[in-house]
């Protein structure tokens, strides 16, 4: 069983060596001359108005934050969905309660406007 | 295939390796088979999409270079490649050479557990659907950290909002898949589309797991950033969004991963919902033994291509989505239908009932 | 033998990406590492043929977990200069603490393993083992109330994460997209009857 993972590595291996050699390619043949207005950050033709940093947008966290837990959600719905027939009813009903527990959760942030975006 | 397969195998025994050797000289140039096409692939897609998007639009695509333009993908990569990489002042290299290829590999290495045909696949793995699942959560390190690494209020905007608009696709595409685990009963990609086995195209799932195909398809459409949902890359909003730094073939890298993830996309789909290698002509008696009757690659490679005209079809078609509106269609819209399809999916191959009574 | 080989240089890679992440004086760098050091971790699980486990390591953690770690060291201005402002001093006091952790984990291990006969090599899985199936079989069915409280874990996580971040903009309007699709024409047309076309007399 663990040889069919061997190729998985090979291919990372191959794929990343791929990738290194284009940028290697790319940063050998193309030359050119370095230049401080060249390398300034793009700011639609303006000097750079403030600081690099944005304000801290809470929104970016609270959609990580639901991603996490739907995404464990997911990942306890495969082994359910793949033993369905092992665990019959009682598995049916189990996995009932965890989606209802989860989707008090869902209507939660719903109406609490976490789903809004600006 | 596999007779080519068994040529190079004995090939390298004739060079006499050691086992362990011979089975990675094996396995790498099985990986360069799909590799080499792959990347033409994608480069003929970008003419494609050009030439295609051309003629919805009334015009001509590119028809300069070679004959009907088509030696244009070789141009563009040549260009790429003798075009200078600008390293933005402050920014970290190695971070901001690190961002394509994070891209790039997770973008390619879920090509391993892609079934071709019947007997071609790299990597046989018992848990295929899961792995392809990891390997596209992956794929959002790639543009977070290249919108950080450019070091440009712009581009870490932009990354910060193609990141939130991935992430949020993903649930959707993960709960899809799970409905088409439940039907297909395997984690093997291999077994899946064995599941689809029927009288030719009665037997695929789309049918019973339509919501789900839709689903799947629409937010694989978002994953890539590709319009209507490209918001984050729309050229009149944020000029290139995480990539607006990018030069070069620092640059193509970047295209290479995004087209490569979408032909990934329609590859997936054909896969879960299409029959993946299986001919639409399998089942009907008489035809058996025939070209059209063969299940092979050719037919995989009919249906991804229709796929992949399909997003070029929807690129051409649709206005833009505003950003809260992608946000609204990937929390409220496909959360609940996705949930929903796959409590009563449960039910229903639990009591085996329907096109699942075993 | 090629799995010890693997198993090593895994195991070495994750030590040094485990070191990076405390020495790394740029914390993006510090997440950086933190997500090779999860990586590695789910290659040496997937030597021990915990496939199921080793794949959902990278779906939730580097997926979504890391994420989040690096949305947030991004976004947040962190003088890295303020914070390692006492690393010196506190040195020997870390290292000696870390010396206890490591002796108290040793004791704990070798006083549990004083019986155990020594294992060789475990016995091959049977055919048509799948990882994933076993731990379904047994997660819904004997261990269903640790999975039910893992549910309520979770819902507890959504709830505090909303109820310490979400902040209403007073002002803000929403659009209810169900009320605009719903609208009809009387809605928004009304005709009214004019004066206007009456000629003007000179």
């Amino acid at each position: 069983m663990l040889a069919t993972y061997a190729p998985v590595l090979i291919f990372m291996v191959i794929s990343g060596g791929l990738g290194l050699v284009l940028l290697f390619i790319g940063l050998a043949l193309g030359k050119g001359q370095k230049d401080p207005e060249k390398t300034s950050p793009y700011e639609c033709g303006f000097e750079a108005f403030e600081d690099t940093r944005m304000r801290f947008d809470v929104r970016y966290y609270l959609v990580a934050i639901l991603f996490i837990i739907f995404d464990l959600e997911i990942a306890f719905l495969f082994p359910w969905a793949i033993s369905l027939d092992q665990v019959g009813l009682f598995g049916l009903v189990a996995m009932g309660i965890f989606l209802a527990i989860l989707v008090v959760g869902f209507v939660y942030e719903w109406r609490k406007g976490a789903l809004e975006w600006d | 295939m596999t007779a080519l397969i068994d040529l190079l195998d004995r090939l390298i025994g004739v060079i006499g390796l050691p086992e362990f050797l011979h089975y990675v000289v094996l396995t790498s140039i099985k990986i360069v088979l799909v590799l080499v096409p792959l990347i033409i692939a994608v480069a003929y897609f970008t003419y494609a999409e050009r030439k295609i998007i051309g003629y919805i639009q009334n015009r001509l695509g590119p028809n300069r270079v070679g004959w009907y333009g088509l030696l244009q993908p070789f141009a563009d990569t040549l260009k790429m490649l003798l075009k200078e990489i600008v390293v933005p002042s402050n920014a970290s290299p190695f971070l901001f050479f690190l961002a394509p290829l994070l891209s790039l590999m997770a973008a390619f290495a879920v090509w391993a557990v892609v079934p071709f045909s019947e007997n071609f696949v790299i990597a046989d793995i018992d848990a295929g659907l899961l792995y392809v699942l990891a390997l596209t959560s992956m794929g959002v390190y790639g543009v977070i950290i290249a919108g950080w690494a450019s070091n440009s209020k712009y581009a870490f905007l932009g990354a910060m909002r193609s990141a939130a608009q991935i992430v949020a696709y993903e649930i959707a595409m993960g709960f899809a898949l799970v409905g088409v685990l439940m039907a297909g009963g395997s984690l093997n990609l291999s077994a899946i589309v064995l599941a689809q086995e029927g009288t030719s195209v009665l037997g695929w799932f789309v049918w019973p797991l339509f919501p789900l195909f839709m689903v799947y398809f629409i937010s694989g459409l978002a994953e890539t950033n590709r319009a209507p949902f490209d918001v984050a890359e729309g050229e009149s909003e944020i000029v290139a969004g995480f990539h607006v730094e990018y030069s070069g073939i620092a640059f193509g890298l970047f295209f290479l991963a995004e087209y490569a993830n979408m032909i990934l996309i329609t590859a997936l789909t054909v896969i879960f919902f299409f029959g993946g290698w299986m001919s639409p002509f399998a089942g009907i008696p008489g035809l058996d033994g025939t070209f059209i009757g063969q299940s092979s690659f050719f037919w995989m490679a009919i249906k991804m291509a229709f796929f992949m005209f399909c997003f070029l079809w929807a690129r051409a078609t649709f206005p833009r989505y505003r950003y809260d509106q992608i946000m609204r269609l990937g929390w409220k819209v496909f959360l609940p239908v996705t949930i929903v399809w796959i409590a009563v999916e449960g039910v229903m191959v639990a009591a085996q009932i329907g096109p699942w009574a075993a | 033998m090629v799995t010890t080989l693997l198993f090593y240089a895994f195991a070495s890679v994750l030590i040094i990406a485990a070191v990076g992440v405390i020495a790394s004086k740029n914390p993006v760098h510090s997440a950086l590492f933190l997500v090779l050091a999860f990586f590695e971790s789910a290659m040496l699980w997937l030597l021990m043929e915990a496939e199921f486990l080793a794949v959902v390591l990278v779906l939730v953690y580097v997926g979504a977990v890391m994420v989040l770690f690096l949305f947030v060291v991004m976004m947040l201005d962190i003088n890295v200069e303020r914070m390692r402002d006492g690393y010196t001093r506190y040195l020997p006091l870390g290292l000696v603490v870390a010396l206890v952790v490591i002796l108290e984990i040793g004791h704990v291990i070798w006083y549990r393993s004083q019986n155990l006969p020594f294992l060789t090599v475990p016995e091959p899985n049977p055919e048509g083992y799948s990882n994933t199936r076993e731990l379904g079989s047994v997660l819904y069915t004997e261990y269903v109330y640790a999975f039910e409280l893992a549910s309520v874990v979770l819902l507890l996580a959504i709830v505090a994460a909303i109820t310490l971040t979400m902040r209403k903009r007073p002002g803000l309007k929403v659009q209810d997209v169900a009320k605009q699709v719903a609208v009809n024409r009387d809605d928004r047309v009304r005709l009214v009857k004019d004066d206007a076309g009456t000629e003007t007399e000179t």
